[in-house]
């Protein structure tokens, strides 16, 4: 049993880092639909340099880099060419899906290094987002950055008056979110899944974007639903723990979608909405006017 | 800003003309192709051979001509299935789902009335092949059906929920074709059964009856924005859905409809990749390619701006490049997924020649004050 709560938090890790770095960019205006592309990223050029240098430090280190340029990509196209961020957001994924497939297929198969040590069953990376977790809470909570991040989210204009570089500040939390959302990747291949094959991500990043929809742009929701998606992952993966030989392992596997799906309509209800409208940041996916 | 003795200026594009738009689009096709023509130098070869020999396998072998026009008219139909939603403000990336759920009609039609491997159907082809073609279509429609619904009654952002539902429709192929499911096919591992003789899809002028009905699904939407209320509606609710509901168009009715019909021709590609292309007549082991090769769909809607006519020709040159793509790999010892990067890059610098849609760059000199 605690083998089994064990893997589901360490799937929820992938979740809580990179939805994280949504939050973090979204709280400064910046939507990305793109973070399945740039975990797609983060966790094929972990991989690939993970294999070929036999270190996991350099393979996190390669994600981190590659999810931060990817992510300087779109804050490019959104803030600076001041495009649609949907259809930017698309061009992220859709690069991600193509380009990883080709760069990755030679290293197809398992990363065949010595598996990291873990504590009790629990990847170290579990308290690495309990960290970040903590830390983006204080930084918006408690910091001036935090709320200069938002302030750049809620009202641009209106920052920009007070002395603050909007441009300047979602460049930085465009470019920190992607840097999270590729760890995320890099963890997803090189801890919990470490078997390359194209696509390998199965639509996670997208469940990752409804989570931060979900937890109404805070850590520590965002933290619980991470908990609870990596949870029903393990149960579908694993069907005879709860109900055995009663469906196909196929239709389990449809489970966590079916399950993204019927949240998601329930956080558009009338009585979520009125909450979640509230703690939108206010300027999010908008394109600024400038004078 | 400044460069040189000229002053560079940005104007903003209240509208852009038609070849306006196509000399944008052929230049970020050409850019796009040079970028993965990088592939082809690290793999030691020309580039312009590369595309030499893509475009002549493509569009001038007699082997290859076939391919390519199938998988055209694979492409065309997913981007229909895209462009109206899209017409709507909405994005439908829900493609390889509604096609899974079309194949999924299609072929329980078939298996309803016998008609599996070398078995003899308890009904006519006359009456089986429609049933299969409506089986597909009620299939696609059903699964964009949901997106669209719960768009309207919830506002539930359809992104998310159409992506789910391709990994859904994965999933219930999976279960339908493997391990035992309803539609395996005999012996063969982990594929569908394969269809009778009898039922598969006839031939018209030399290729599959498919063709003409995608290309009439391009006219008839053109036709549709053009000169239809509906479209018009669709086309209103896209621009503002706040005003739209003004004028007396429904913001329910409007993202049901246009996934309905989204699903309704993806459910149609379904049809025609499984059941009507020459030498496959069944659900393959790799139909997760074919989901894949649906979010061509998406360059090529974005890419004729919407306009179904107009995506004729580029769903030519997808379908082209991607099956010339899998044909010069092998050849030319490339890696594997050559369809799949030109899938990345092209789709990446689409996005950012969007810029020019919206922007004019003016270029003016500075007079020397004297």
């Amino acid at each position: 049993m605690w083998e089994f709560a064990a893997r589901s938090l360490n799937a929820s890790t992938v979740f809580t880092i990179a939805a994280l770095g949504e939050l973090i960019g979204q709280r400064s205006g910046i939507l990305n639909v793109g973070i399945e592309g740039v975990m797609l990223f983060g966790a094929t050029l972990g991989f690939i340099v993970a294999k070929t240098t036999g270190s996991y430090l350099l393979g996190c280190l390669a994600a981190i880099a590659i999810g931060g340029l990817i992510a300087a990509l779109h804050a490019f196209f959104s803030i600076t060419l001041g495009g649609d961020q949907v259809v930017n957001g698309m061009g992220i994924w859709i690069m991600g899906f193509g380009v990883t497939a080709y760069i990755g297929y030679p290293y197809t198969g398992p990363l065949g290094l010595e598996r990291i040590p873990d504590v009790g069953g629990l990847s170290p990376f579990f308290f690495l987002a309990i960290a970040l977790v903590v830390l983006t809470w204080w930084m918006f909570a408690k910091t001036s950055l935090g709320l200069r991040i938002r302030s750049a989210g809620e009202s641009p204009s209106v920052t920009e008056v007070s002395g603050i570089n909007v441009t300047r500040t979602r460049y930085l939390s465009v470019v920190v979110s992607g840097m999270l959302m590729g760890l995320g990747g890099a963890i997803y291949s090189l801890s919990y899944n470490p078997v390359w094959s194209i696509n390998f991500l199965l639509g996670w990043g997208f469940i990752a974007l409804a989570l931060v929809f979900f937890s109404m742009w805070n850590p520590f929701i965002l933290f619980g639903g991470s908990i609870l998606f990596g949870t029903l992952w393990q149960l579908s993966l694993n069907p005879q723990l709860v109900l055995p030989d009663v469906l196909s392992r196929y239709i389990w596997r449809t489970v966590p979608f079916v399950i993204t799906i019927t949240i998601l309509v329930l956080m558009s209800t009338r009585w979520f909405s009125s909450r979640w409208g509230a703690a939108k940041p206010e300027a999010l996916g908008l394109p600024r006017e400038e004078e | 800003m400044r460069v040189g003795s000229y002053e560079v200026k940005l104007e903003k594009k209240v509208r852009v003309s038609g070849l306006e738009a196509t000399i944008i689009s052929l230049l970020a096709i050409v850019i796009g192709l040079a970028l993965v023509g990088l592939v082809f130098l690290e793999a030691g070869v020309n580039p312009l051979n590369g595309y030499k020999a893509i475009f002549s396998y493509a569009f001038l072998n007699p082997f290859g001509l076939p391919l390519t026009i199938n998988r055209s008219v694979f492409i065309l139909l997913c981007t229909c299935a895209f462009i109206i939603p899209m017409k709507a403000g909405l994005w439908n990336i829900g493609m390889a789902g509604q096609l899974y759920g079309g194949a999924l009609g299609a072929f329980g039609v078939a298996l309803a009335f016998g008609a599996k491997g070398s078995q003899t159907p308890t009904a006519s082809p006359g009456m089986i092949i429609p049933l299969m073609i409506l089986g597909a279509v009620v299939g696609g429609a059903l699964i964009g059906a949901i997106p669209g619904f719960l768009k309207g009654r919830f506002n539930t952002n359809e992104i998310v929920v159409t992506m789910m539902l391709n990994s859904i429709g994965y999933w219930l192929i999976a279960f339908m074709i493997k391990e035992g499911g309803p539609f395996m096919g005999g012996g063969g591992e982990g594929q569908g059964f394969k269809l009778s003789e009898s039922v598969f899809a006839p031939m018209a002028w030399g290729g599959t009856f498919t063709i003409p009905i995608a290309l009439a699904v391009a006219a008839l939407l053109y036709f549709m924005f053009a000169k239809t209320t509906l479209g018009y509606q669709i086309k209103a609710f896209g621009l503002s859905p706040s005003a739209a509901k003004y004028a007396g168009i429904s913001s329910q009715n409007v993202p049901l409809l246009v996934f309905i019909l989204g699903g309704l021709i993806a459910g149609l590609a379904g049809y025609h990749y499984f059941a009507a292309v020459p030498g496959l007549y069944k659900i393959p082991t790799n139909y997760g390619d074919f989901g894949d090769l649906s979010f061509y769909g998406i360059i090529c809607g974005l890419i004729s701006q919407g306009n179904p006519l107009a995506a004729i020709p580029f769903a030519m040159l997808f379908g082209g490049l991607t099956n010339g793509g899998r044909f010069v790999q092998g050849q030319l010892q490339l890696g594997y997924g050559i369809d799949y990067a030109l899938l990345g890059v092209l789709m990446i610098t689409l996005v950012a020649f969007q810029f020019f849609y919206r922007n004019t760059v003016v270029w003016k000199k500075i007079e020397r004050e004297s």
